[in-house]
């Protein structure tokens, strides 16, 4: 394996753009011969902070704690399979903390050399720029990013694929 | 999570009418009825109430954010209510609440809701927003204000 890319990471967050990121990351794996690896972020920072806030109980931020724990490992599994699907063996991390800043380790950890993520869409306000994760994700990596658009098309890419 | 996207004229009321803290998760929940949001109206006041039981959502400097997970939903939706007198809602500096931001989400939604509700509580970091938010006098007025 040689060429530009041979490390490709997705941020997997649950969202149906992550899932057509993950799609598309799968197909251009397949493509160039790159690892692929999908990542997902329990945003432990969010849960703190709403407990600091007091908007969250102690049990309420335990319990959304667990949950996002075992949506991690559902949409990873999910993407794990959509890559089996195709015949795509991947790599599979959940990690818990500052979504962005754990983005960004992760990726010099991994050597990777692009990642992908999902339809970002537009700036509308401010806060957009402040608290949207993946937009802070794609602004602090320290790779290049692929922000994946169209799902129509992205769906018969991965469709096609034999 | 684009909030400015869930936040729309139809889930904004300016005043709300009620006086008490029940009425007003009422109120707000009415809203999200009206603007076809929720299936079970009932069930989303249920498990508001619950969650009220355990601890208000009343915080500091007029902010409300009543919240809950309820599969009455298949999508996370918010309703804003500013109530110009105050409402007794509990809150954690005994003041009375004006802004209301009634958050719902589904079930398996943990990882937006946590987004939104994050978001919503930075912004009540910033009391001079949230008073001018508060002073809003239409919901065309707040949700350009909220754009901003």
């Amino acid at each position: 394996m040689d060429g530009p890319i041979q490390r490709i990471m997705v941020y997997v967050d649950g969202t149906e753009e992550s899932i057509t990121a993950a799609e598309y990351a799968i197909a251009l794996s397949l493509r160039t011969g790159a690892q692929l690896t999908a990542a997902f972020i329990v945003n432990t920072r969010a849960l703190s902070q709403l407990r600091k806030a007091r908007i969250f109980l102690d049990t309420e931020a335990e319990e959304y704690r667990r949950d996002i724990e075992r949506d991690a490992d559902r949409y990873l599994e999910l993407v794990r399979n959509l890559a089996q699907s195709k015949g795509l063996d991947i790599h599979t991390i959940a990690r818990s903390g500052n979504v962005h800043e754990e983005m960004k380790r992760l990726v010099k950890e991994e050597k990777t050399d692009l990642l992908c993520i999902g339809d970002i869409g537009g700036i509308r306000s401010r806060r957009d720029e402040l608290y949207d994760e993946t937009d802070r994700t794609f602004r602090s990596a320290p790779c290049s990013v692929l922000v994946v658009r169209d799902p129509d098309r992205v769906a018969e890419i991965f469709e096609s694929i034999q | 999570m684009d909030l400015t996207e869930l936040i729309t004229e139809d889930v904004v009321k300016i005043p709300l009418v009620s006086k008490t803290k029940p009425a007003v998760l009422r109120e707000l929940v009415e809203i999200l009825d009206g603007a076809g949001r929720i299936y079970d109206p009932e069930r989303v006041y249920q498990a508001l109430l619950s969650r009220e039981e355990l601890g208000s959502t009343g915080l500091e400097a007029g902010i409300a954010i009543p919240h809950c997970k309820c599969d009455a939903v298949s999508d996370i939706t918010i309703a804003v209510g500013v109530a110009p007198e105050g409402v007794d809602f509990d809150s954690i500096d005994g003041d009375p609440s004006h802004l209301f931001f009634l958050v719902v989400a589904a079930p398996g939604q943990s990882a937006s809701h946590i987004q939104v509700l994050s978001e919503i509580g930075e912004l009540s970091q910033s009391q001079s927003y949230v008073r001018r938010l508060a002073q809003a006098q239409s919901p065309t007025e707040f949700v350009r204000l909220f754009s901003e």
